[in-house]
């Protein structure tokens, strides 16, 4: 026998006073890897409910479930995501794709219980003492599966687009719109906060997959206006996009889906010729008629759904175009008028007349059509221009906004002059003035509170300042008084006080306070009053059997107003002021329509 | 090193070498050759020591690349060097020479790859005995693919009780229900 054999069971001592490598739970610890991929972590507060992370789950391991404390609203759906451990393979492949950045995962691994029922819970929604672990799996700095920014649009610039009405924004290529709509998740999220609801999702993939009459018909499903709604909608979608929900590296918000150029991208590529390939045609005639009143995107779009139901459509407008606000309102270099037309032929396609010329109460009253036809369409919108409702205000130097846009759509000479000052922050405004520089003159706009109070879209504010535009913010006006000097019946002195912003609820949005004897006066060519509209409800007579309250008629959810028969919508009723909630209006009011019709309602 | 690499490709038809670091270089065989290439190198280069093996599945090509790395210890005064020695094999039979009588570690990992990228290495000991995955009966799921959720599917109970919520629908029934479809 060897010496070594003797001694061999001995030297296993030497390790006797080492440390083991065994763990003594619970008195020793042994923390998981800092970037160990753990039980999961979920910011509740910054995640959208947008499933992308049970979309990508190879073992379907998470279900995305309501939780009571969470409201859907515009840009989160109000489900949380839910992991089954029975399934997780802890990939981490929805840490690595969650586009709000939300979903991490921690570096604990220990978690002994009977029940094995307790493995699945709701991270973020229900506690677990891993919450807010500073350890654990994220996704690595600049590794994004997920597409952060979008293909740039391409855009005139701005020192050229201020010399003509041409388009400033030049649409997609197909490259660029594929590419582009390969960005979108297919969530859903968008679809609730459009008030059309359009089937957002289906008509990105539409683009994806090259199918654009496919995604043409899917457009025509809620919204006839695709053209106009492709330049010129507010695209609450996009604010509600969940893939703009996350952070850059940088810190900087992702951007969200484009998808409105996407919608534009559609329409501008089939050729009206190619749109019965695509869309239904009109039902057979029910012989039931309905007469329309306005040819803005309300009462268009519901005469386009009511024609497609095989209804009589007659459409009474007071100008001579049809498209309302959309025509005389939105300058060409935003919505191009061959677009519009566009959208109003195939509208007309399907056999709705539009009269041109007839002013209601002037030409024609309401008794006389409830005697013509089986149901009426209100959309007349807001046609009259708020008054300054400063002293002198009716100089002739004060101009109305909207009038302006409406000459400039006409091709008349606006006789601006080299000096203007706009009055007011809203998109009618800002249009004000871009087509004032479009014409030669040097453009202040003058608003009462501040940039970030301004009600006009962010990119129409940023484009106004980019073209030339002098904003002055805070700024209340205070009179118009003659001008002086040489030429001075041909200018208007505008007087002004500057204003501080005080918060005087809490809550509410600050109120400008006039600076005392900070008073500002400046000579112009013109001043043009851009503070809002107002209806024309003159044509509604007391025996039409329509309650009017505050300046609107009053409706139901339906669009129906006091009337049976009479239906309302667009601006006319409708707080949010824009085409995409008329249309919407319109749409939902044929549907009513035609349940009227059908006897489905009396 | 460029000496060793010129010898490798005289006698083993060896190509592509790589100095990927001054210590680490990669450089590929053909499969036929591979076992003769390995002895060589332990036998006679120094590169004593198997310390790693593995393969990728390269399924566009219809290969699996096995790669086994070897280092030699003495190299450049003691620092060491490591060469990776890549062989692809038909992905549609994936068999290859053991290593087992060369380096007695290898049946290990060559168990390992049986189980996850159903690679054979016929005379291996236990290579055809459970590695991690007990009672495993699907395909290999370290091949591309390997569909893991139709094997999750197929082999787990859908656990009762469950239920997921499309985002679209949810907010459609809880914000405007009385949209039309």
């Amino acid at each position: 026998m060897d010496i070594k054999d003797f001694i061999a069971p001995f030297a296993v001592w030497k390790r006797a006073f080492e440390k083991p490598f065994t763990v003594n739970k619970p008195i020793d610890e042994r923390p998981g890897a800092p970037r160990y991929r753990g039980f999961h972590i979920n910011d509740s507060a910054r995640c959208v409910g947008c499933g992308t992370c049970e979309a990508i789950c190879m073992n379907k391991a998470i279900d995305l479930v309501p939780v009571d404390a969470l409201k859907p609203d515009g840009g989160d759906s109000g489900l949380r995501p839910r992991v089954d451990y029975g399934r997780c393979c802890w990939c981490a492949l929805c840490v690595d794709i969650c586009p709000s950045g939300s979903l991490g995962m921690s570096n604990e691994y220990l978690w002994v219980d009977r029940d094995p029922e307790v493995f699945r819970y709701t991270p973020g929604v229900e506690a677990k003492p891993w919450d807010g672990a500073e350890l654990g799996y994220r996704r690595a700095d600049g590794y994004r599966l997920l597409e952060e920014e979008r293909v740039d649009m391409p855009e005139l610039d701005h020192h050229e687009a201020v010399k003509s009405f041409l388009e400033l924004v030049r649409g997609y290529s197909r490259q660029q719109a594929e590419k582009e709509a390969d960005r979108c998740v297919s969530c859903g999220v968008c679809v609730a906060s459009c008030p059309a609801h359009m089937d957002i999702p289906g008509y990105i993939r539409a683009v994806r997959e090259g199918d654009l009459e496919q995604g043409l018909r899917l457009l025509y499903e809620t919204n006839p206006f695709p053209e106009a709604c492709g330049r010129i909608c507010t695209h609450l979608c996009e604010a509600a996009c969940s893939i703009g929900s996350g952070r850059s590296a940088d810190g900087t918000p992702t951007d969200p889906v484009a998808i409105r150029w996407l919608k534009r991208y559609i329409a501008d590529q089939v050729e009206l010729a190619d749109y019965g390939k695509a869309l239904p045609r009109a039902e057979a005639p029910t012989g039931r008629k309905v007469a329309i009143i306005g040819a803005g995107p309300g009462g268009l779009a519901a005469a386009y759904y009511l024609a497609l139901l095989g209804h009589g459509v007659t459409v009474f407008e007071k100008d001579e175009a049809a498209g309302g606000m959309l025509r005389y309102g939105i300058p060409e270099y935003r919505l191009p008028y061959p677009a519009l037309d566009k959208d109003i032929a195939w509208i007309t396609s399907l056999g709705v007349r539009i009269r041109y010329g007839v002013a209601m109460g002037k030409d024609l009253t309401l008794v006389s059509l409830y005697g013509d036809y089986d149901a009426v369409f209100l959309s007349t919108g807001l046609t009259v221009a708020y008054k300054l409702d400063v002293p002198g205000d009716k100089h002739p130097r004060v101009l109305d906004g909207v009038a302006i846009l409406a000459a400039a759509t006409r091709g008349e000479p606006l006789g601006l002059g080299r000096k203007v000052a706009v009055v007011g922050g809203g998109n009618v405004a800002m249009d004000a003035a871009r087509t004032a520089l479009r014409s030669g003159a040097e453009v202040d706009i003058v608003y009462r509170r501040r940039e970030v109070d301004m009600p006009a879209d962010p990119e129409e504010i940023m484009e106004a300042k980019a073209e030339g535009a002098i904003l002055i913010p805070q700024a209340i006006p205070l009179e118009v008084k003659p001008a002086e000097g040489p030429d001075a019946a041909n200018k208007a002195t505008f007087v002004w006080n500057l204003a501080e912003m005080v918060q005087k609820e809490p809550g509410k949005r600050p109120v400008p306070e006039p600076i005392p004897g900070a008073v500002v006066e400046k000579t112009y060519d013109s001043i043009i009053a851009a503070i809002g509209q107002g209806p024309d409800l003159s044509y509604v007579a007391e025996g039409d059997g329509i309650e009017i309250r505050r300046y609107k008629p009053v409706i139901g959810p339906d669009g129906r107003t006091s009337r049976a028969t009479v239906f309302a919508g667009g601006d006319l009723t409708n707080d949010r002021k824009d085409a995409i909630s008329a249309i919407a209006d319109g749409h939902r009011a044929a549907l009513a329509m035609d349940r009227l019709f059908a006897g489905k309602e009396a | 090193m460029i000496k060793l690499a010129t010898e490798l490709a005289a006698r083993y038809g060896s190509r592509g070498w790589h100095n990927q670091r001054p210590d680490l270089a990669s450089v590929q065989i053909d499969l036929s050759r591979l076992h003769d290439a390995l002895a060589w190198l332990k036998d006679n280069m120094g590169y004593t020591h198997l310390s790693f093996m593995t393969a990728i599945d390269n399924i566009e090509r219809g290969v699996f690349t096995l790669t086994y790395t070897l280092r030699n210890h003495a190299w450049n005064d003691g620092k060491g060097h490591s060469l990776m020695i890549h062989a692809d094999v038909d992905r549609s039979k994936p068999e290859v020479d053991s290593i087992h009588r060369l380096w007695g570690q290898a049946w290990t990992y060559q168990r390992e790859m049986k189980e996850w990228y159903g690679i054979d290495f016929p005379g291996s000991p236990r290579v055809d005995e459970e590695f991690v995955l007990e009672g495993w009966e699907g395909p290999p799921m370290m091949r591309r693919d390997f569909d893991s959720l139709a094997y999750s599917d197929a082999t787990y109970a859908e656990r009762p009780g469950r239920v997921s919520h499309d985002p679209e629908t949810y907010m459609k029934e809880k914000l405007y229900p009385e949209a039309e479809a």
